[in-house]
């Protein structure tokens, strides 16, 4: 097993992952997957497995659908010894359909492997956009 | 808030898992109330319910603990961070109404500690608040 300092963690879900959903990077946000990965949206019971085929789809959607995307605000609880880090967080974002913004607290749990994501989690205090 | 606790990862993990949910499922109201501060904040963050203060979370266990015949929290995944007092758990609760409808949840709680117990609790639900 490798061993992460404490910040790996918080940088993967800040400054790669969450800058790069932020930008519409999409390379960026799948290059923190493995190609395995899963994400599951708890509060709806959404599944999506694979970094090229599933994931990659939700992401290609939820950039299509929305204008500014913005998370922030973040508490992180990292347990290097368990290649976890669970964070909260507030969402601001803008749905083309809805034609306002919309805000959310939401919280995601990232369990890696290597560095890199393996399962994530994601709950949503409104209804799911990770369609 | 950032807060300073005296707990060390195992405590944690007793005080989120045993102390405190080891009571829920026993109803043991005083003893689940006694892993709370006075002014602890507990909130269901995916409907934007807070309980705040002891006698606001007292109520609410009180309306919880009357509203299911049988209360179990199982199979935690914990994520432990003791540097800065904070634990996440994921869990299954398993309620069953006196009608013997049985609820299932697939839950995530977040625990932030000032010295050895709760002041702030942050609620995720896979479904419809049972904490009202």
């Amino acid at each position: 097993m490798t061993n992460f300092a404490y910040e790996y963690y918080v940088d993967i879900v800040t400054k790669r992952y969450f800058h790069g959903v932020d930008n519409k990077d999409l390379g960026l946000v799948l290059d923190c997957f493995h190609t395995h990965a899963t994400l599951h949206e708890m509060t709806s019971d959404t599944l999506h497995e694979g970094r090229d085929e599933g994931i990659r789809a939700m992401f290609e959607g939820l950039f299509d659908r929305n204008g500014r995307i913005w998370h922030g605000n973040f508490v992180h609880t990292v347990d290097q010894q368990s290649q976890a880090i669970c964070s909260q967080f507030s969402v601001e974002i803008f749905p083309h359909e809805i034609g306002r913004q919309m805000r959310y607290e939401n919280c995601n749990r990232f369990y890696l492997k290597d560095g890199r994501f393996e399962r994530v989690f994601v709950y949503m205090s409104g209804e799911n956009l990770l369609k | 808030m950032q807060y300073q606790s005296s707990l060390n990862a195992e405590e944690l993990v007793t005080l989120a898992t045993q102390n405190y949910f080891g009571n829920v499922d026993q109803k043991n109201l005083q003893a689940t109330l006694n892993c709370f501060h006075d002014e602890a904040l507990f909130t269901i963050q995916t409907s934007f319910t807070l309980h705040s203060g002891k006698t606001a979370i007292k109520e609410m266990f009180e309306n919880f603990f009357d509203s299911y015949e049988t209360i179990i929290h199982r199979d935690f995944t914990c994520t432990v961070d003791e540097k800065n007092g904070r634990i996440a758990a994921n869990f299954i609760a398993e309620l069953i109404d006196k009608k013997g409808q049985k609820t299932l949840l697939n839950n995530t709680n977040f625990w932030r500690i000032r010295d050895n117990k709760f002041q702030e609790i942050y609620v995720y639900m896979s479904g419809e608040n049972v904490l009202k």
